[in-house]
């Protein structure tokens, strides 16, 4: 850029050419004084024979001028001095325009999180995510996850993948104990080659060694994130080689992350990394590995050198079909391979179809900032005809006229800009924690350069958006009237101008205005759904004592102490367990057979929803037992097979009938319905009535406490703390929190 | 009707054509290194006074040229003992005043069909 240094090097450029001519001037005198004048007569013909020299020094300056530039600084200059003088209406225009573009800068800022970064790893064009694909199947719902055994065929009969790593969707949420406490961190189970297939190095120590996973679990290794290593260790070095307590084992680090990786999907940061051949003991799960039924592993490969995308998910799909073929009762499925992207290509649909409509409302309000700011400028150049005529009747062309407004409007938008992006600064923290702390997802929003680089380009857009205008028509006028200070006013065509900006105004204007209230009324209608329990006064609490190690009787009686402290607290009225919440995300489903009803076509049972509670959960939740009676301690015991099922099941098998003391066939095993409850909502607030059935709860590791408070779940919620703590300082609980805030999630989902 | 100027009286004069006076520095640089007052000089002298340019206007177009990098000038001690800035052309110069030099050429070539066919038709 050699105009840039011409800029610094002008002073010398101008120095040396006032000496340069000094000295011509000078040899010129001489030479004449040597034909004899005298040294004054030589000296003005020298100067006569030179020419004028400061029109000529000028000129050879101008060259190294950068004309278009230095006017338009001097526009800017001239703007800015404009502007001082009426502050008033600069800030109005400017604080309009900051909220248009910051609403703006803000959601794009999301949009380029999800859509537009890449995930931190170099030469990710050649890296590949795998997934099964059932071509019958469409959306989402047509992806499915790799087993253990799947996984492992591919990676060693594929002839397309120089390496083919894998790892497990969910965050893992994990206790861990260091200085007698617990503390919840995310851990996210890979297999041995995932950070060399993916072409990461650690910033210290090493990561997993390629070969380990074959010979066993061996010795238990993590590799912690950089984040992690900073924000709890203050980035020792000598955390190498140290143990973590997690989940009640010991696991020795042995490297760190860099700083820019953070995984590889947008929302989950884990803190540490284990081998999968970890599964049994991190997430006391010892049938996953080995099961080909279990489908939670996504695939990454990397592409042999010349291997396109498409060459190698041809080559997967084939493994993938002689997979499924041992299983008959699977669908044959197909390999899909997709590029590395922090939302996975199955999703970037909806993902796209949701900040598309985010970014369309800002985009409206926007508009609305613009045409405010339009008919400002109108006002003002309306005052400003004198001036206007004045520069014109001087010899102001139309164009520098025009450009000499642009600049102003340009300057006015630039500033909104800026404050656009302070606004996204603020609000972007602001936004995401809303997020309660407790979902193990973290969003990554950053404002790199493609969100400076929007802001500049809408700035730009809505500065020459609503200057344009205002220049042309101030300029296209009789200047006679002006130069006299006629105080005509607006003549008609221009107040049919404003009057049109108005009213299209007034139009986007309407049409938030309804999109936002028919967003408040599905948000109010969503409130107003019933749920099938209470809503107010209950705690809820997600707890996974297993996880730290406990045996069956060591779960049992921490639930049963547990159980019958929280009872004994003052706050409480009732309290109970089960292994699931009306309307969470996890589901299970059992075979039912039911004399006299046929099975769904295709099938030989009815599958049916079911959830495992403790005595006293219905009471506790509010929800209405009409018929029969909850389970009793007793019901409990092995071997008594009673269930509970809801209304709906009641209506749709036993129509005009009492379903109490009917039998029919769970899992191919007799049961006795011992009541019937108010149906609820199980999967989303939207839906229709559906068939559920509760069987008793039996000792396990991974329960739901339900506690019915008086007044006050907070201060409940503390009491309930302090206990879980007296009983084990290890047991972190996943999730903690009020009924409200539980039903945050399914109310968030039913007005989007 | 001459293309370039004759001495006559200053409202007679005519510009030159944009260009020429840069292709005659090239062209004088190209003889040899010199500065400022030296090629008005050299100029005048080679163009046996026909030319007669005013000695101011050589340094706008001296700043075009090394602003194009077309000539580097360096301080020096002339040979008379004077300090003195000289220009030399450089090798990119030398390329741009050969196609200069060919292009106006032709125009000149043109031109002087031109006014020779009008002479002929006119005969």
């Amino acid at each position: 850029m050699s105009w840039i240094k011409d800029i610094f090097r002008r002073r010398s450029i101008y120095g040396d050419l006032s000496e340069e001519i000094r000295l011509h001037i000078e040899e010129r005198t001489e030479q004449f004084m040597g034909d004899g004048m005298s040294r004054k007569e030589a000296e003005q013909a020298a100067r006569r024979a030179f020419g004028n020299r400061t029109v000529i020094e000028e000129r050879s300056r101008e060259v190294w001028h950068w004309p278009a530039l230095e006017s338009i600084w001097v526009d800017v200059r001239f703007a800015l001095r404009q502007l001082r003088n009426s502050p008033g209406f600069a800030i109005t225009v400017v604080l309009s325009l900051t909220l248009g573009l910051g609403a703006n800068t803000t959601i794009f800022t999301f949009v380029n999180a999800l859509l537009l970064r890449a995930p931190a790893i170099a030469d990710a064009g050649h890296l590949v995510e795998v997934m099964e694909h059932n071509a019958k199947a469409s959306g989402i719902e047509a992806y499915q996850p790799f087993s253990y055994p799947g996984y492992t065929m591919i990676r060693d009969h594929n002839h397309t993948l120089s390496g083919f790593a894998s790892f497990d969707g969910d965050p893992r949420t994990v206790s861990w104990s260091h200085d007698g406490q617990g503390q919840m961190v995310f851990g996210q189970l890979v297999s041995r080659n995932f950070f060399s297939v993916l072409g990461v190095d650690p910033n210290i120590g090493r990561f997993f060694a390629d070969n380990e996973d074959k010979n066993g679990p061996g010795q238990p290794t993590v590799v912690i994130s950089y984040s992690f290593w900073q924000r709890q260790f203050g980035g020792d070095r000598s955390i190498l080689g140290r143990a973590l307590d997690l989940n009640g084992a010991g696991y020795t680090v042995i490297g760190v992350t860099p700083p820019t990786f953070t995984g590889i999907l947008i929302g989950s940061r884990p803190d540490f990394w284990t081998p999968l051949a970890m599964t049994p003991t991190l997430i006391h799960d010892p049938d996953r590995m080995g099961s080909d039924t279990s489908y939670w592993l996504l695939g990454i490969g990397r592409l042999k050198p010349g291997i396109s995308k498409n060459e190698a998910q041809a080559d997967l799909t084939v493994l993938t079909r002689s997979m499924n073929s041992s299983n008959p009762k699977e669908p044959a499925l197909d390999a899909s391979a997709f590029p590395v992207q922090l939302v996975p290509s199955p999703f970037r649909g909806y993902v796209a179809a949701f900040t598309g409509l985010l970014m369309a409302a800002v985009g409206l309000v926007l508009l609305i900032a613009c045409a405010n700011a339009t008919n400002l400028v109108l006002a003002r150049a309306t005052a400003r005809r004198r001036e206007l005529a004045v520069r014109s009747a001087l010899g102001a062309s139309r164009f520098r006229i025009i450009r000499q407004a642009l600049t102003e409007s340009l300057m006015l938008s630039m500033l909104g800009g800026a404050g656009g992006l302070f606004v996204a600064y603020w609000s972007i923290p602001a936004l995401l924690s809303f997020k309660p702390a407790t979902i193990p997802v973290s969003i990554e929003a950053p404002l790199d350069w493609r969100v400076f680089a929007f802001a500049f380009v809408a700035s730009l857009l809505s500065g020459i958006a609503f200057g344009v205008i205002p220049a042309l028509r101030s300029t296209r006028r009789d200047l006679i009237p002006g130069l006299k200070d006629e105080r005509q006013l607006a003549g008609p065509r221009r107040s049919r101008l404003r009057g049109s900006i108005v009213v299209a105004q007034i139009t986007v204007c309407l049409v938030l205005l309804i999109s936002a209230a028919l967003c408040v009324r599905s948000l109010l209608n969503a409130r107003s759904i019933d749920p099938g329990f209470s809503t107010h006064n209950i705690a809820v609490a997600h707890l996974d004592p297993g996880s730290l190690g406990y045996t069956k009787a060591q779960n049992q009686q921490f639930y049963q102490q547990l159980l019958d402290r929280v009872r004994a607290l003052p706050r409480v009225r009732s309290a109970s367990l089960s292994d699931y919440l009306l309307l969470g995300t996890s589901r299970l489903v059992h075979d039912v057979q039911i004399e006299g009803v046929n099975p769904p076509p295709g099938q030989d049972a009815i599958p049916l929803q079911v959830a495992y509670v403790a005595p006293d959960f219905f009471n506790t939740m509010g929800i209405p037992v009409l018929n029969g009676h909850e389970f009793s301690s007793q019901d409990t015991q092995p071997g008594v097979r009673k269930v509970i099922i809801n209304q709906a099941m009641a209506a749709h098998y036993w129509p005009g009938r009492n379903p109490i003391g009917q039998h029919f066939k769970d899992e191919k095993e007799s049961v006795e319905i011992v009541g019937v409850v108010k149906t609820g909502k199980y999967r989303s607030l939207g839906e229709g009535p559906l068939d559920f059935m509760y069987l008793p709860l039996g000792p396990r590791s991974e329960e739901f406490l339900v506690v019915q408070t008086r007044a006050g779940e907070e201060a409940a919620l503390r009491d309930i703390r302090r206990v879980i703590l007296n009983l084990d300082p290890n047991v972190v609980p996943m999730e903690m929190e009020t009924i409200s805030q539980y039903m945050a999630l399914p109310l968030f989902a039913a007005h989007t | 009707m001459p293309v370039v100027n004759k001495p006559m009286t200053n409202s007679n004069a005519r510009d030159l054509f944009p260009g020429a006076l840069e292709m005659m520095i090239l062209e004088s640089l190209r003889r040899q290194p010199a500065h400022g007052y030296a090629l008005v000089q050299h100029i005048q002298q080679r163009s046996n006074n026909l030319l007669q340019v005013e000695e101011g206007s050589l340094y706008p177009a001296l700043q075009r040229l090394l602003k194009a990098k077309l000539v580097k000038a360096e301080w020096g001690v002339s040979a008379t003992n004077r300090r003195v800035r000289n220009y030399q052309i450089t090798p990119t110069g030398l390329r741009h005043l050969e196609a200069e030099i060919t292009s106006f050429e032709r125009m000149f070539e043109g031109i002087a069909l031109v006014l020779n066919a009008g002479k002929s038709t006119a005969n």
